[in-house]
């Protein structure tokens, strides 16, 4: 059960393998389209990896990525037209980052160094707590964001009246794209810090 | 190893191919009832927001509209409304689409009775740049157009003037461009003088 764990502390994809970054700095402004992001990765890469499990002996060696690239494509493909189809307003704010899925490297990196050589729950489990290991910096970032930024979460108002009256301000630094940057830098350091952790 | 020949791999991938074409062809036949009601939305809520309707309530959108604006004939043939705004006056909404850098854009401009003065505009975008180009789309760009004058003195018409680091806010002609996204802004001056003209007696 441990190894499966790892995604979420020592393995993170984002922070200890730096995978993903790309997105995770994209789509980190406001907390709900990081997690719509979260659960949409989550989701391709439980399902790929439990379909490329399924038919990995079936999968010639020399067209594997090709194979692996369909089966993302698919999922991602379809989360795509689910968002856009019940969560419209969030699929906007996404925009390109919901097709991008496909080229993240943690959804192929888990297809290629788990699924093409494990059975099919254990590679479910595997993609699903990637998928939340990376949901996981996604949420703290965009939280931080939003609410020092906009001073809201979710959209509903959290930094209390009072404070602005006080002389607060929302840190307008928060909302771009740098800030994203080095709040992932700053959890990749205090991840790292401890040279226990350093595999 | 196992070994694979030429032939399987061939019916493998195009197998693989046409089964997972054709589960994304069904959901999108089965999703498109739905798409095209977000769609329909949509368009109401960049309506009513220009028009000055607060739209949050998004789910009433389509109903409100069918309410306060009826479709209005034109020889341009271009999408045009009659509209109700909710300090009770009334308006025009023509429907402007040009491009930007990058692809289409397109938006909402509603203007008094004599559509000589802009009373809101929303736009949107396809593909424009997220944090330059993209901030057309902004209540804080949008906001800009407010009050501007789209005729001259002699009631002749006059198109907008989106100008870089100027615009004044008592300039009645022009407006204060996007800065750091001058093709998208241009895109804008474009779309708005000549969607406008062809409507414009």
């Amino acid at each position: 059960m441990k190894k499966y764990l790892g995604p979420l502390n020592k393995e993170n994809p984002v922070l200890v393998q730096v995978l993903g970054v790309c997105s995770a700095l994209a789509v980190t402004a406001q907390l709900k389209p990081a997690v719509v992001m979260a659960l949409s990765v989550t989701v391709v890469c439980a399902l790929s990896n439990l379909i490329i499990s399924l038919i990995r002996n079936t999968i010639p060696p020399r067209v594997r990525i090709i194979v692996q690239l369909l089966v993302v494509s698919f999922f991602v493909v379809m989360v795509d037209m689910f968002l856009q189809a019940f969560v419209y307003d969030v699929s906007k704010m996404l925009s390109v980052f919901v097709g991008l899925i496909i080229t993240n490297c943690i959804v192929m990196g888990r297809l290629e160094a788990f699924a093409l050589s494990h059975k099919p729950l254990p590679s479910l489990v595997d993609g699903l707590m990637n998928g939340l290991g990376y949901g996981l910096v996604l949420v703290v970032v965009g939280t931080l964001r939003e609410l020092f930024g906009r001073g809201t979460l979710w959209n509903i108002r959290i930094m209390p009246q009072a404070f602005y009256e006080a002389g607060y301000l929302d840190n307008g630094l928060m909302i771009l794209p740098p800030m994203a940057l080095i709040l992932v830098g700053s959890l990749i350091w205090i991840l790292n810090r401890n040279p226990k952790n350093a595999k | 190893m196992k070994k694979f020949s030429n032939t399987y791999i061939f019916l493998y991938v195009g197998g693989l191919v046409t089964v997972i074409a054709l589960l994304l062809s069904l959901a999108a036949i089965g999703l498109k009832p739905r798409h095209e009601a977000n769609l329909k939305r949509e368009k109401a809520v960049q309506i009513l927001k220009a028009a000055g309707y607060d739209a949050a309530d998004k789910a009433d959108a389509v109903r409100l509209l069918g309410e306060v604006a009826k479709p209005k004939n034109n020889a341009a043939g271009r999408e045009m409304y009659d509209i109700r705004c909710p300090d009770g006056t009334e308006g025009v909404v023509v429907y402007v689409d040009g491009k930007g850098l990058w692809g289409p854009i397109w938006g909402y401009v509603v203007m008094d009775e004599k559509m000589s003065e802009i009373k809101g505009v929303t736009f949107s975008h396809k593909s424009e740049t997220p944090g330059l180009g993209a901030n057309i789309a902004e209540p804080e760009f949008e906001d800009r157009f407010v009050g501007k004058k789209l005729r001259d003195g002699d009631g002749n018409f006059k198109p907008l003037q989106i100008v870089k680091g100027g615009g004044h806010s008592d300039d009645p002609h022009g407006v204060d461009a996007v800065s750091g996204a001058t093709i998208t802004s241009r895109g804008v001056e474009n779309m708005l003088s000549q969607s406008l003209k062809e409507v414009m007696q």
